[in-house]
C-alpha cells in the first residue's frame, strides 16, 4: 500500500502497526531542518510546492519505489509552508520483509524525491529577508 | 493565444511574481516561452538549469502550446 501527502502544518507520525505479521522491517525517516544555511543562521524554512503537480509526483514515485525494491508499504507525509529549526519537513515509512530492501528502498526514494518533486526551500533569515534556498541536495 | 507562466523559487524571484500571463503567436513552443521568461528575468536566471512542465506534467522536449495551457519552468528541486 502506498500513502502520499503533502501537508500545511506540523507532520504527525504514521502510527505504529504491531498487526504486522510479514514485515520483519520497519523503517522510520525524519528530515528535519537544520539551523543553518550556507553557514548562516537561519529562522526557519519555508517549503513552496507546486500543488498539484507535487502530489501527482511524489504519488508517482512512491508506485515507482514499491515496483522496483521489494517492498510492501511506503508511507509518506512532506509538509510545506513555514518550517522552525528542528521540526521535521519529511517523513517516511517503509515495510519490508528484510531490512536490507528497505534501506536500499528509503535511500532511493529520498533521493529522487530531492532531485524530481517539485518543492522549494525559501531561507527565513534572521534579518528577517525572505530569500530562495540555495540548497540543492543530491545524496545528502 | 494565451498562456499561465506558474513561477516558482528562483524563477518568482528572479520575475517578481508568483505567475504571468503570456500572450504568444500561434504555433509557439515550450522552449520559446522559456526563453521570454529567461529574458524578463534580466540574466537573473542564466545560470539556472530549468525543467519545462506542461499542464503540470515534466516535458523532455520542447511541446506545442495551446491557449489555456499552464506552464512551469521548475528551477532545481529542494524537497526534503
Amino acid at each position: 500500500m502506498i500513502v502520499t501527502e503533502i501537508v500545511p502544518s506540523q507532520i504527525v507520525p504514521f502510527p505504529a502497526d504491531d498487526s504486522r505479521r510479514n514485515d520483519g522491517s520497519e523503517i522510520v525517516f525524519n528530515g528535519r531542518v537544520r539551523s543553518t544555511e550556507q553557514g548562516e543562521p537561519i529562522l526557519a524554512l519555508e517549503y513552496e510546492h507546486y500543488e498539484g503537480m507535487a502530489e501527482t509526483e511524489l504519488n508517482r514515485l512512491a508506485e515507482k519505489t514499491v515496483s522496483k525494491f521489494s517492498i510492501h508499504d511506503l508511507f509518506c507525509r512532506h509538509r510545506v509552508g513555514q518550517i522552525g529549526v528542528g521540526e521535521i519537513s519529511l517523513h517516511v515509512v517503509i515495510w519490508s520483509k528484510h531490512r536490507k530492501e528497505g534501506l536500499d528502498a528509503m535511500t532511493w526514494f529520498i533521493a529522487e524525491l530531492k532531485k524530481h518533486i517539485p518543492i522549494w526551500k525559501w531561507a527565513l533569515l534572521t534579518s528577517g529577508e525572505r530569500v530562495p534556498s540555495e540548497c540543492v541536495h543530491s545524496e545528502h | 493565444m494565451k498562456v499561465l507562466v506558474k513561477c516558482f523559487s528562483q524563477v518568482k524571484y528572479a520575475i517578481g511574481s508568483n505567475e504571468l500571463t503570456v500572450t504568444l503567436k500561434p504555433g509557439s513552443n515550450s522552449a520559446d516561452l522559456e526563453t521570454m521568461v529567461r529574458e524578463q528575468s534580466a540574466g537573473a536566471l542564466d545560470d539556472v538549469t530549468l525543467r519545462t512542465a506542461v499542464n503540470k506534467h515534466y516535458v523532455i522536449e520542447p511541446v506545442l502550446l495551446e491557449d489555456g495551457d499552464e506552464v512551469a519552468f521548475i528551477p532545481p528541486v529542494q524537497g526534503g
